[in-house]
């Protein structure tokens, strides 16, 4: 068991260490943030001393060789435009992300459950082709577009919620709806084809034999077999869910680590764009780590396999 | 305090939610969007509109301009040049900062010496580092020595923050960006990382109070929600829209839009140095080729100011008599014909940061006339290093605008055609020389007249084309009243709340 998890562990730390590596180097092809950081009227000295200041002028070797001294003592760095240290600034901005993935989460599994049973068990129902266009459009809109209509209705006309910002609940509605309508869909349809796998079972024939009703089978035996493949699922939709967030946050200028990013990356901001990747790279393979173990321990043949 | 801002939390957004319309007593607070949060509330550093509108308000500089663009005193009550290279401030003796410290000329000389300090590594250091020293000389009297005569001292020191030596001598500059200390109409109250910035009235301050008891900056990237914002009451001023945003706040009956025409120019490089550009006659066919007001109407709601000259009338030595090239195709035609190599593919360097609606109808006018125009678009970073490379690497063509914030002939017409600077595609020794006698020429007459001179020159070998005076637009609640500034600040003491 302690090798399976040592080999794991040591694979994920290789993983991280070349994700690194990666943004690294190819943030460094794409140009010289020093231009960004002066005035336009800087002198040539003014941007070779910005330059110094910010380690840029050394060689690409070095700077990578002090880059890697600096991970191995968990120092990711001081914003390059912010001049504040990039823990700091990510740490203020992941509550929020987490929020709204959450709130997304939320959404996505409270409309996409119930629509996809109710696909499937009244699959021959005409009614059932309205849902699923419903489904398949609210998946199909390009959320800077569903923003923007949400921000027209919702904040402007209506007046019932705030159309940007964060602080409340209220501000949370709007940017977790435009997201979660994403994940919606894929919830929809993994549920609609999970509970159709279970229905063609034989305990599902027998229980109807015993005169079952549909609310009761449903409840008692359909929802909790059909929701493992959801659950898996769900690790995925995560990762997607950040992805998603880059848009949202830009146009509800909700003020996360997607926008962050976005901000970053338009700015050079090297540091803070390692520091948040580094992030995302700790979560996706923690997350993978995690669920190794865990089928390592549902399931002996996976381990025995490695361990041989 | 805590609780009545939980409290605050939770029962606002009930409110709002409810469609409950808050009383509109006295405006408490106001809140302005910008695009994104400052990049540094030390002013001494990153230098950006998104960073300054805020900064300024928590500062004082040493002089400002009023509404009509002149120079006017702020912590430097009056100043003499007493030779060619040194000048004498009397500083005001009752300003304190917000801390309750007096503002002594130490802290101006202090300021002055921490801005031009090469270890501090200051983004702005090109713009103070003629000051080669800065000395307290009497009872509230500051002497600055400048390296050589530098008439364009004033118009750079509206852009000096004063900082208070007692503060930020003592702590990092990162320390002293989170915990700002000014003496400016608000005092720094709280940054919300990625979310805002809220400064308070000074209640203690030396002059015109500002109208707001506090002040918000939010960041909002997205210009359509910025306006949404507006239209929902949930923002009062909101930053950097274009015309298409402005004419639907004007449409809407809700908020209104504020223009100014700013110190901007966008203008027009050729690069010389590389033919068929060599010839004065292609550029010439350029200027006739482009038609500057139809841009201007046609796209950009008509609010900029075409100009022939590489100024705008809110700088010093804007000439009015200068007359530029007329919309003229036909004519472009005719000088084309006479050149050769005319149909060699030229690229039009842009970055997406520019209009490019603009710099379409700009590669469509040129192809009008029979000339092969490639748009290139890179990022700003690569943009700007190319713009700063040598005239071999150099875009042919370019669309740029130009903004010195100083209001000075020196900020833009030197860098722009000058030929020993990074973005001169110029190389004219006659305009070399005038820019270079103008950078010293005390006298604002004879100087204003060495800068007419070298546009009237720049216009008959056609070796830049200015195209116009940009504006900025603002979106602002309709009880705001605020006029604002060629020099894009937004000093909230200026503006008034009229129920």
């Amino acid at each position: 068991m302690s090798v399976f998890l040592l080999q794991r562990l040591g694979q994920a730390l290789v993983a991280i260490f070349g994700v690194m590596t990666l943004v690294f180097f190819i943030q460094r092809l794409t140009g010289d943030p020093t231009y960004l950081l002066v005035p336009e009227t800087a002198t040539q000295e003014d941007i070779e001393a910005m330059r110094r200041t910010l380690g840029l002028d050394q060689p690409l070797l070095m700077q990578y060789l002090d880059y890697l001294g600096d991970m191995l003592r968990f120092d990711l760095g001081r914003s390059f435009v912010q001049n504040v240290a990039v823990t700091e600034i990510i740490a203020s901005r992941l509550p929020y992300t987490l929020q709204l993935a959450g709130g997304a989460l939320l959404v996505a599994l409270v409309i996409g459950l119930p629509v996809g049973l109710a696909l499937a068990i009244w699959r021959k129902h005409r009614s059932t082709n309205v849902l699923m266009g419903f489904v398949l459009g609210a998946q199909s809109m390009p959320t800077f577009w569903s923003g923007i209509l949400m921000i027209m209705v919702f904040g402007v006309w209506l007046g019932w919620l705030p159309p940007s910002g964060s602080g409340s609940l209220s501000h949370l509605i709007m940017p977790s709806i435009a997201l979660g309508l994403l994940s919606m869909a894929t919830y929809a349809r993994i549920a609609r084809s999970s509970v159709l796998d279970e229905l063609s079972k034989d305990y599902v024939r027998s229980a109807r034999a015993r005169g079952v009703g549909t609310g009761r089978l449903v409840g008692k035996h359909l929802l909790r077999n059909s929701l493992i493949p959801v659950i898996s699922i769900s690790a995925l939709e995560i990762s997607q869910l950040l992805a998603g967030a880059v848009i949202v946050e830009t146009v509800f200028a909700w003020p996360g680590l997607g926008q962050l990013t976005v901000q970053s990356v338009q700015s050079r901001d090297f540091v803070v764009v390692q520091g948040i990747v580094l992030l995302g790279a700790l979560v996706t393979i923690g997350v993978n780590l995690i669920a190794d173990i865990l089928y390592s321990v549902v399931d002996p043949r996976i381990r025995k396999g490695d361990g041989a | 305090m805590m609780n009545k801002r939980k409290a605050a939390r939770l029962v606002l957004p009930i409110a709002l939610s409810l469609g409950l319309a808050l009383p509109a007593a006295a405006k408490d607070q106001l809140v302005v969007d910008l695009v994104n949060e400052p990049a540094t509330l030390d002013p001494h550093q990153q230098w950006n509109p998104d960073s300054y509108y805020v900064y300024r308000n928590i500062f004082d500089n040493m002089v400002t301009r009023d509404d009509a663009g002149e120079i006017v005193p702020q912590i430097a009550t009056e100043w003499e040049r007493v030779s060619d290279t040194e000048m004498v401030f009397t500083i005001r003796d009752d300003v304190t900062f917000h801390d309750g410290e007096p503002l002594t000329p130490e802290d101006v000389v202090y300021t002055v010496e921490r801005i031009t300090d090469p270890e501090f590594g200051s983004p702005q250091l090109g713009q103070f580092n003629k000051i080669v020293d800065a000395e307290v000389t009497g009872e509230n009297e500051v002497t600055l020595t400048t390296d050589g005569a530098y008439p364009a001292l004033l118009a750079q020191l509206v852009k000096l923050s004063i900082v208070p030596e007692h503060v930020a001598s003592t702590m990092s500059s990162a320390e002293f960006n989170e915990g700002p200390v000014g003496s400016g109409p608000y005092v720094f109250e709280e940054w919300d990382r990625g979310v805002a910035v809220t400064v308070s009235k000074n209640e203690d301050y030396w002059g015109d109070e500002g109208p707001f008891e506090t002040v918000v900056f939010r960041g909002v990237p997205d210009a359509s929600t910025r306006v949404a914002d507006l239209q929902s009451g949930n923002a009062d001023l909101v930053v950097t829209l274009n015309t298409d945003l402005a004419m639907q706040v004007e449409g809407s009956g809700r908020g209104k839009v504020l223009t100014v025409n700013t110190e901007r120019v966008a203008y027009f490089p050729m690069n010389a140095s590389k033919p068929p550009l060599d010839q004065a006659d292609m550029r010439r066919a350029i200027g006739y080729a482009i038609d500057r007001q139809a841009i201007v109407d046609g796209l950009l709601g008509g609010y900029p100011q075409v100009v022939d000259q590489m100024l705008s009338p809110a700088h010093f030595g804007w000439a009015e008599d200068i007359e530029g090239f007329d919309y003229d195709p036909e004519k472009a035609r005719e000088l084309i014909a006479g050149v050769e190599g005319a149909d060699t593919e030229m690229e039009l360097a842009t970055a997406p940061v520019y209009d490019q609606r603009v710099v379409q109808a700009i590669q469509q006018m040129l192809t009008d006339v029979g000339l092969n125009v490639s748009i290139e678009s890179t990022d700003m970073a690569t943009w700007l290093q190319d713009q700063q490379s040598s005239q071999e690497q150099a875009p042919m063509l370019t669309f740029s605008r130009w903004s010195c914030a100083c209001q000075d002939p020196d900020g833009i017409m030197y860098p722009l055609l000058h030929s020993s600077s990074n973005w001169s595609r110029v190389d004219v020794p006659e305009i070399d020389a005038l820019l270079d006698e103008a950078r010293s020429e005390l006298d604002q007459e004879k100087r204003a007249d060495l800068y007419a001179q070298v546009n009237r020159l720049a216009l008959e070998g056609a070796h830049i084309l200015p195209l116009y005076q940009a504006a900025i637009i603002y979106g602002a609640a309709e009880e705001l009243e605020w006029q604002p500034t060629s020099n894009e600040s937004l000093f909230l003491n200026r503006m008034s709340w009229s129920e």
